[in-house]
């Protein structure tokens, strides 16, 4: 019964997720929409996957493992494309930006 | 400090940084413990990946991981800082600290998920580039923090700024509610920072 409902709790989070990457207006905003909201939907369903899966247990925890190594590189991979998208030029719409006033 | 002249700062600060590095060889752990926590990891990822209880195949890991232990201790356990026994580190470590951490960032990630998906129908954002202050020093704190940083509701690591006893992270906030880096840096960083220089430098 649990595993139903984390399948649909981490489509529901995946949906919200793409909808926030196609409505938000620039390069960071969208950045955050992407990484969190695919960290928790992606581990949402492989929790719901490791549930109700009738494999050994040394298999469940393979899917604890994915899970460990998604939560590791996500955030990553989001700041590596965040500062490269700074360094390369883009401007945030922001209304405070401190770290041009520390990288003139 | 801004009477000093500059070669005098610039000697003030060597000394400064020799007195930090001595401090942090001090703390370290001794090697023993260190080759014993890192061939702990290793033989339970092992077991993990291999997915096979049968005794040759754990016999074969266990002699693989200590080798690698032997030959590679200091790439894990390099910023632990030292405090207690062995066992009771292992002990902390394994049965508090990481089940606290992952609880704790279980329920921040989902409330942050919620958090996107109420800007995302509503679009009620104001973003702007904060900069907080942390003071963790080792290269694994500042990874783990700002990796955290990122999962946490409405907040985003863009860079990272460690210098000489002090390291300022830059984080983009969604939605920004103050610009004073104390008040900011407490509710972005919250109990996580706490966490952590419990354990690393």
């Amino acid at each position: 019964m649990i595993e139903y409902f984390l399948l649909l709790l981490g489509e529901s989070i995946m949906v919200f997720g793409t909808l926030g990457i196609l409505r938000f207006p620039d390069v960071y905003t969208r950045l955050h929409a992407a990484t969190k909201c695919d960290t928790g939907g992606a581990m949402t369903i492989l929790i719901a996957l490791a549930i109700a899966s009738e494999a050994p247990l040394l298999i469940k925890l393979k899917f604890l493992v994915l899970a460990f190594l998604i939560a590791l590189i996500n955030p990553m991979v989001s700041h590596a494309i965040a500062r490269g998208a700074y360094k390369y030029g883009i401007k945030p719409e922001v209304v405070v930006d401190m770290y041009a006033w520390d990288n003139p | 400090m801004s009477r000093v002249p500059f070669y005098l700062r610039e000697r003030l600060d060597e000394i400064r940084q020799r007195v930090l590095f001595e401090t942090y060889e001090a703390q370290k752990l001794p090697k023993c413990e260190q080759i014993i926590l890192t061939w702990i990891a290793l033989f339970s990822f092992w077991i993990v990946i291999s997915g096979n209880t049968r005794i040759e195949n754990l016999f074969i890991g266990g002699i693989t991981t200590l080798v690698i232990s032997l030959l590679m201790y200091e790439m894990l356990t390099d910023d632990i800082r030292q405090s207690g026994h062995i066992i009771e580190k292992i002990l902390y470590i394994g049965f508090f600290a990481i089940p606290q951490y992952l609880f704790i960032m279980a329920f921040r990630l989902i409330e942050s998920n919620f958090k996107v998906a109420k800007h995302a129908l509503l679009m009620d954002i104001s973003p702007g580039i904060v900069k907080i202050k942390t003071d963790l020093h080792s290269d694994t704190g500042i990874t783990i923090l700002a990796n955290s940083i990122t999962l946490t509701p409405g907040t985003l690591t863009l860079d990272v700024n460690k210098k000489l006893g002090e390291t300022y992270l830059y984080v983009h906030w969604i939605n920004v509610e103050t610009l004073n880096r104390e008040v900011a840096g407490e509710k972005i960083k919250g109990d996580i920072e706490r966490w952590l220089k419990k354990i690393f430098w």
